[in-house]
Order: structure tokens, then sequence, then C-alpha cells
């Protein structure tokens, strides 16, 4: 346990909400997931997915609101073309396509959200390490 | 400080910049100074030498260069300002971290670095069917590059780039090859190499140059004219006794052709070719597209205002520096491509095809710049006999 490096993206909207009720609710996360909180899943690019496993990430979920729920308009679409085309990206790179997820919410569904953090620990433990282990970069962009 | 570096200085005296009469001629070709930049060549030139304390000045020219060699090409010193720019690149990207504004947030450079991990278990020779003939060792091979990764990411823009390498293959089996595709074959690494990563560019080569070793390989086709240009010129420059012989696809053809072994099916129509940097002013490859073109019968060939020599880059390289001024001068040159009449512009590059598609698809300029573009490959696999 822990030994694996797990990366959530929240839109602020509903999947935000659902992560802070469940914290308000002290309900327990796994413990190698760490949140990245973004306005909108439709900020989230190929090139940023990508780097997440760059630098090490062995697992990344995309928690967003669904498509008629998204408060900008396409933003939940945007992500769909974008899991689809980085999936493909890291099957041919052999990080392996089941290690990119996304998943969308209503801002009441705490528990599920919850669940689905869980699954996708227990997923990415089963797989190991992603084998990319590449140099990083050495400047932050 | 930049005065005060040694290896800087050293970098001026090795490309000649001393040589500089300010004459001029740079910037009055280059296309970014041409499209409004605020980028001069020239300019430069005369900061590194005379007035080396503008950092500023300095660090965002080395990045602005497309690296296009039009410059280089026109000037009368012999200073080689895009080898120049590259030791620049390394310098500022080694020193101080830079590594140029990159386009489409850097996702090109990550799937490079990402290749550089040797654990690495690609699926990337899935797009190779029964029709094609590839083996794992032998003599020759042929040398694949990112077109399966492009073809994914900029889906978007509806550019095949993996039929290049299907075409490729097509025409190797043609010419009686059956040539070696190596299944972790990692990328050329010329982006890396164009901004500056000079360590994980050199653990893209050292990777490469190995699976060829251990496939048997002596002789590399290539397609692409960048890979062309990493794998001849620099990887030796990386790995220490590289004896490996890299020949360019459409020069294989060409002598096919001189030979008079290969016939092509006709085209009706007028077609515009594009000379990508890499592969004209850079490695002299000028007649030998035209050359297979004029072959094809029906198909005439009308040349753009800029070409050849001095043919107009096609806005970006390297993915670094994709600006409102690669936009205004891509679509200068698709304006010149539809001023041939051609129906179809021609170019041997995937990132030509890739920039120039991007640059068609603004709304605003609908009309005069959409031209259907091929790559040379793909036309001549359809139109062999």
């Amino acid at each position: 346990m822990g030994a694996i490096n797990l990366l959530g993206i929240a839109c602020n909207w509903s999947p935000f909400a659902c992560y802070n009720a469940a914290g308000q609710a002290g309900m327990e996360l796994p413990p190698s997931f760490r949140l990245m909180r973004v306005m909108c899943i439709g900020r989230i690019n190929q090139a940023l997915i990508l780097r997440a496993f760059e630098y090490g990430a062995d697992g990344v979920i995309l928690l967003e609101c669904f498509d008629e729920d998204c408060r900008y308009g396409p933003g939940p679409e945007v992500g769909h073309t974008n899991v689809s085309r980085v999936r493909r990206l890291l099957h041919f790179l052999g990080i392996g396509q089941e290690r990119l997820l996304e998943k969308a919410f209503a801002a009441n569904e705490r528990e599920a959200l919850v669940r689905a953090l869980w699954e996708f620990s227990e997923q990415i433990e089963d797989l190991g390490p992603n084998p990319a282990k590449p140099r990083r970069e050495r400047v932050a962009s | 400080m930049i005065l005060d570096n040694p290896r800087v200085k050293e970098i001026i005296a090795r490309r000649n910049l001393h040589m500089c009469l300010e004459c001029g001629k740079c910037s009055a070709s280059c296309p970014r100074y041409i499209s409004g930049k605020q980028y001069s060549p020239r300019m430069l030139a005369h900061k590194l030498i005379a007035e080396p304390q503008d950092r500023a000045y300095i660090e965002s020219s080395v990045w602005d260069c497309l690296t296009c060699g039009q410059c280089q090409e026109r000037c009368p010193s012999g200073v080689q300002f895009v080898q120049l720019i590259l030791d620049m690149r390394r310098e500022l990207a080694l020193s101080q971290g830079l590594m140029g504004y990159r386009a489409h947030d850097g996702a090109v450079h990550s799937w490079m670095r990402i290749m550089t991990s040797p654990d690495l278990r690609q699926n990337r020779t899935q797009w190779i069917g029964p029709e094609l003939k590839v083996r794992s060792s032998g003599e020759t091979a042929y040398f694949v590059g990112c077109a399966p990764y492009f073809d994914v990411f900029f889906a978007g823009l509806g550019v095949r780039t993996l039929d290049i390498a299907k075409d490729s293959v097509r025409l190797l089996n043609r010419l009686g090859i059956e040539p070696v595709v190596l299944g972790q074959e990692r990328c050329c690494g010329h982006d890396l190499l164009w901004s500056g990563d000079q360590e994980n560019f050199a653990e893209l080569c050292r990777q490469n140059h190995q699976q060829f070793k251990d496939a048997g390989v002596r002789e590399i086709v290539v397609s692409c004219p960048e890979c062309f240009s990493v794998l001849s010129q620099f990887m030796p420059q990386v790995v220490e006794g590289c004896d490996l012989k890299v020949t360019l696809l459409i020069d294989l053809l060409g002598r096919a052709a001189q030979q008079g072994s290969l016939d092509f099916t006709p085209l009706e129509g007028v077609v515009t070719y594009q000379d990508p940097c890499r592969l004209g002013r850079q490695a002299g490859c000028l007649e030998p597209p035209r050359d297979l073109l004029g072959r094809i019968p029906g198909l005439e060939l009308k040349e753009m205002a800029n070409h050849g020599l001095g043919a107009l880059c096609c806005g970006n390289n390297s993915f670094i520096n994709c600006d409102a001024y690669s936009k205004r001068h891509q679509v200068e040159r698709l304006r010149q491509a539809n001023a041939t009449g051609a129906g179809l512009l021609v170019t041997a590059c995937p990132k030509c095809m890739i920039h120039l598609t991007c640059a068609m698809r603004d709304p605003h300029q609908d009309g005069p710049l959409q031209i259907k573009v091929r790559d040379l490959a793909s036309l001549l696999a359809d139109h062999i006999r």
C-alpha cells in the first residue's frame, strides 16, 4: 500500500463537491491518492495527462461532471475526446490504457466517488508501477 | 551572464559568427522577420557579439528561430546560423533550464521523454497488416518515427500520418525489400534535440542504435526528413562508432526509377510541392522528389513562388514557438500553393502536413486557403505499378 502514485484531476463543481462532502463525513480515501482541482475538466488537455505519467504517476483518474451538468458547456465532452486519445497513446507507449480513467458524478454522489477511487486504486495496485520511468524534466513547467 | 560564459564564446567562434558583415541578407529572407515578428537573425548576431549584456533579447531570440535555414542559405559569409541556434539552445537549456514555448503544451516532448524509459514495451506495430511484408531482423530497416503517435494526437486535424508509414513499407516491398521494423523503436528525438534537451535526446539515440545493432541492421531507410537528419547527422555525434547507413526512401525510389524499374499509373492534374526544410535546404534533396513526381503520367508540377532552396518553412519546427507569426506565414504559403492553380499540395514531411492542414482550419480564411494535402510517399505508392 502506498507504493503507487494516483492522481485525480477533479472538476471544481460536482466532483469536488462530492470530494469535499466525503472529507467532511470523514470517509477514508486511498492513501496513495492525490487530488488536483481544476475549474472544469475541459481545461485538461492531452499534454497535461501525458505529463502526469511522464512525472511518474501510476494511474490518473479524471473526475468530471455529467455532460448535461457542465457549467461551461462542452467540458466533459472535451474530457472524453482527450481521454480516448491519450488512452490510445498510453497503449502504444506500453504504459497501458487502463491506467487512465474518467468518471462522472453528480454533486450528491460522495459515496460513489469514494467507491470509484478505491476501485481505481485496487486496479492500479494490481497493475503495479508505471513502466515509464524517464528522467524528469529538469525544470518544472 | 552570457558575456562571461566561455562556452558561448566558443559557440560564436565555432559557428563563424565573427564572419558576420551585418549585411542583413539573413533578416531580409527570414520568414519570421518578414511575418512581422520582432526577431531578426542579424540583430541576434549583433547582440551576441557586441551587446551580450542584453540577455533578454538573446534568450528570447534563440527560441524564436524556426531553424529553417533560409538565413544560412543566403549568408555570404558562411555563418552557420542553424547550428548556432542549436548550440545556444543546448547551452541555455543546460545552464538555465530554458526550453522555449512548447506548442500543444509539450505533449510531443513528453512522449519522447517517456520513451527514454528502457523498460517500456510499446505496442507500436499494430498498423502492420498482412499486406505489408516486414521482418524482425535483417540488413535493411525502415524507421517509422512518430507516425503512430501523431496519427492519434492529431486525429482532430484529419491528418493520417500513419498512412505515410504504411505506404513507405508498400513502396519498399515493391522494390523487393522486406524491411526490419523494430517493435521497440524509439522516437528519433528530433524535437528534444532542437528544443535543447540533449540528455534525453542522446538516450533515445543510444537505445535506437542498440536495437538496430541487435537486429543485425546495416542500413536504415527513412521517409521522414527530420528522422533522416537526426539518424544520419546527429546520431553519429552521440553514439561512438555508429556505422549505420541512412538512406532516404526518395533516393532509393529515385535510383530505381532511373534504372527504369518503376512505372506509374496516370494522375491528371496540377500539383505543387512543399520542400521540407530538413530535406531541401539542409539535406540538399531537391531534385529526387520532383523527378519522381515528373514520372507520373499526366501530372503537371507547378512550383510555388518560393521553392527549392528558397522554399518557405511550414511555419513551425520541433513543436516550439507556434504563434500568430507562424500562422501568418502559413497563410502566405497556402496562398502561394493555391496561386499555382494546383488541386493537390504534395509534402514530404509529416510535420509540413500537420502544420499546413492546421492553418487551413481558420474559419475566417475558408476558401482561398483550402487545398488537398498528401504525402509524397502515399501519392507514389498509390500510383506505382
